[in-house]
């Protein structure tokens, strides 16, 4: 198979410059063109019956009452803005991961304090029942 | 060292106690030993050195002076917890909490003290103001702290944001995040000024002034220290802002030489100063709160406080710290009663002396600190500090300036006086304890002794 | 005008617009997706600069994470009628004139700026942005500032706690 091979030989390369990214963009362009293309397309080519029924939204055939925009509750945010700070934390591991076997002991221990600092504020978290749903 | 981990630690163990120890009460004795441990800690590494040895690769630089510094913030820390330790108790329902957030905070102005990169100064200044913002909120109930603590997050993050886009155009014209670049290192071996470099720092000037409260950037400062419970007050306008000038000092100490011949950082500095002497002292002389003249008065103290900045010699920095002694003690003073009183406008204090003399004599040594009468400790820090100016051979006319508002500033801290002992009045109080009124004497007492004995705290710096 | 260059206008071009519009916007939530639209332009400049785990990271944390979080605070205050902020003639006056005298300055700094003459960005290659050097960088060199920012996140941690939860 040359085709493999040839995508196995250049991948060392690959990680190193933002040409190799080319592609990627082409098929972000061809998705987001295709997306577009396909939605102004039925847009022009479909028929049109503008009756007031049609533009109603659908709800199962019960009629809509009210605003479906209420004010949520806080606890949405709380656990949003939680696995936002453990995102975070999770990204720090990406580049230790790559540097594992270089950075030896001593990058051990540092990203092992880091940790464990997180680990003090999940047992923190729990502890206080922030991430309990029901009260 | 010391006081970085030891108060980033002391916080990790709060947060437990918070999680294990349910009684209310113990928290801030936990608090007030681990300030202890700190403040041994700190002295500890001034003398001996720490008791960590970590390679900061030059992040992080421990001078005398900033280690001294740190003495100064956690003595004052000390005192205040022991003074209004109770209150916090009173804030809301989160008490080891809020003592958490005062230990990150500390943490945040250790690094302050001894920040080596701009990198750091970042990382400070963002410890010491995220746990404030939490702070000045804690009073959930109360819409006017929801609304200081919204108004101070989004200002605060607004002055951040200004920050750290100075640090990247500073990084942009030197190539390098060290406060003191060797200017042979700059990219491309360029020996003028980079204006992007200067451009950088008078960003930095900008987010600098507005975390200090200083004019025309204090607009923030009257609304969250009127809406934050008054315990977190205190400790904002005292530690909080000392540390600030501290990094503030540090920073311009190490960078304005280079780039004094792109731009006239005195005339700016002096023109920051006017203006916050000016509207911190004539709007406090409109207040019909003492907690709200107290929040203008501290923009006024500001700007006393940034003649350290403005002179930059050996004279300011001795002045800062004693400025920072006095100015935290007098307001550690000044709001461990605030807090007590029922009623925080000038009305409240009418006949506090009669009702209750210990207090208001208190009180009273407290605000001629703050107003700069001799004999108190807050008359030597603004000696000092104008003397410092008057060294620098500039400007000599800022000093006159600065004595008119002094003499401004002494009419509105009279006020509270006049009321307490000359008008007739019923002034309501919370129960005080003895050990309370024996804090507050002895906090007179250092107000004094400082005032008498200037030198007593340097040699102690020269030691 | 190599196919870089064009990149890099067009990219600077969409960051741009969509800054604009996110101010512009009356709707709230329109101004978060065009900040979403900002976001992905800079992942695009970090990936024409050759630091590919920044572009990817600031797609994660910003364009995902953190504006979920935006358009929760949009819900939580319940914005679906737009309200008309009252804004003072003067105050947009002032804040077009020292936005303008910002411009300004920036311009002539760039302009000026005799040591930045004949330098240029580090296009398409250059390791500093790959993720084995930034590794390398942060746990060695860096390895203070990193640990010490766990400090910062306990404290949001905490104040998460303290102001977000139900007592």
């Amino acid at each position: 198979m040359p085709l493999l091979n040839v995508l196995l030989t250049a991948a060392p390369a690959a990680a190193s410059s933002a040409s190799n990214y080319f592609p990627i963009g082409l098929q972000l362009l061809f998705a987001i063109g295709f997306v577009a293309t396909m939605m102004v397309g039925t847009h022009l080519l479909g028929p049109k019956r503008r009756t007031g029924d049609k533009l109603e939204n659908f709800a199962s055939g019960i009629e809509s009452h009210g605003d479906a925009r209420q004010p949520m509750a806080i606890k949405y945010f709380l656990v949003a803005i939680l696995f936002v700070l453990f995102d975070v934390e999770v990204i720090f591991f990406y580049p230790y991961a790559v540097n594992f076997r270089g950075l030896g002991w001593s990058g051990f221990w540092s990203v092992l304090m880091f940790v464990g600092f997180f680990a003090v504020g999940f047992f923190y978290i729990i502890k206080k029942g922030a991430l309990q749903w029901e009260d | 060292m010391n006081a970085i981990i030891l108060s980033a630690i002391w916080g990790v163990v709060l947060m437990f106690c918070s999680v294990l120890i349910k009684n209310k009460g113990v928290y801030r004795h936990i608090a007030a030993l681990g300030l202890l441990v700190i403040l041994a800690g700190n002295i500890h590494e001034t003398y001996h050195g720490s008791f960590f040895n970590i390679d900061t690769h030059e992040m992080l630089r421990f001078s005398r002076f900033g280690l001294f510094f740190n003495t100064i913030l956690l003595a004052a820390t000390l005192l205040y917890v022991l003074l209004s330790g109770r209150d916090v108790e009173k804030a809301g329902g989160y008490v080891a909490e809020y003592f958490t957030l005062i230990f990150f905070v500390l943490c945040g102005a250790s690094i302050l003290t001894s920040f080596n990169t701009l990198l750091m100064l970042f990382i400070g200044i963002e410890i010491l103001s995220i746990p404030l913002y939490i702070l000045t909120g804690s009073d959930k109930r109360n819409l006017r702290s929801n609304e200081a603590a919204l108004k101070y997050f989004l200002m605060g993050a607004f002055s951040t944001g200004i920050l750290l886009m100075g640090i990247a155009l500073v990084y942009g014209g030197t190539g390098s995040f060290m406060l003191e670049v060797p200017r042979s290192a700059i990219m491309g071996g360029y020996k003028g000024v980079s204006f992007l470099e200067v451009t950088g720092l008078l960003f930095l000037l900008v987010a600098m002034s507005f975390k200090v409260s200083a004019a025309p950037f204090h607009f923030w400062t009257p609304d969250v220290y009127d809406g934050a419970p008054s315990v977190f007050t205190s400790f904002m306008a005292t530690i909080v802002k000392a540390a600030a000038f501290a990094a503030f000092l540090k920073l311009f100490e190490a960078r304005v030489g280079d780039t004094s011949a792109a731009v006239d950082w005195k005339l700016l500095l002096s023109i920051i100063i006017v203006s916050t002497l000016l509207i911190g002292n004539v709007t406090a002389v409109f207040q019909q709160s003492v907690k709200r003249m107290l929040a203008y008065s501290s923009i006024a103290q500001a700007g006393f406080m940034l003649f350290a900045v403005f002179s930059l010699n050996d004279v300011a920095k001795e002045g800062l710290l004693l400025y920072a002694t006095a100015y935290s003690l007098a307001t550690i003073g000044v709001f461990a009663v605030l807090i007590k009183m029922k009623d925080v406008t000038f009305e409240g204090f009418n006949g506090l002396a009669r009702k209750n003399p210990v207090l208001a004599a208190t009180t009273t040594i407290c605000l001629l600190s703050l107003a700069g009468i001799p004999l108190t400790a807050g008359f030597f820090a603004k000696f000092s500090m104008l003397s410092a100016v008057i060294k620098t051979g500039t400007y000599t006319w800022l000093v006159v300036v600065a004595v008119l508002f002094a003499a401004v500033s002494a009419y509105y801290y009279f006020r509270v006086i006049q009321a307490m002992y000359f008008k007739e009045g019923d002034a309501q109080t919370e129960e005080v304890t003895g050990g309370f009124k024996v804090l507050l004497i002895a906090v007179a007492a250092l107000v004094i002794l400082f005032g008498v004995q200037p030198q007593a705290l340097l040699n102690w710096f020269y030691f | 005008m190599g196919i870089l260059q064009f990149l890099f206008w067009l990219l600077s071009a969409v960051a741009l617009t969509g800054a604009i519009m996110v101010l512009a916007s009356k709707n709230p939530v329109h101004s978060v997706l065009w900040l979403i639209v900002v976001f992905f332009a800079i992942s695009g400049h970090y990936v024409l600069l050759n630091a590919q785990f920044l572009a990817v990271v600031n797609l994660i944390v910003y364009a995902g994470a953190i504006m979920v979080l935006f358009l929760f605070v949009i819900m939580l205050m319940n914005l679906n009628t737009v309200i008309e902020t009252r804004k003072n003639l003067w105050m947009k006056a002032a804040g077009i004139i020292s936005g303008g005298i910002l411009f300004l300055i920036m311009i002539s700094v760039v302009r000026s700026s005799a040591d930045m003459v004949s330098r240029t960005a580090q296009l398409k290659e250059g390791s500093i942005g790959l993720i084995e050097t930034l590794g390398k960088v942060l746990f060695t060199q860096y390895v203070v500032p990193f640990e010490i920012s766990s400090v910062l996140f306990l404290s949001a941690m905490v104040g998460a706690v303290v102001i977000g939860k139900k007592d």
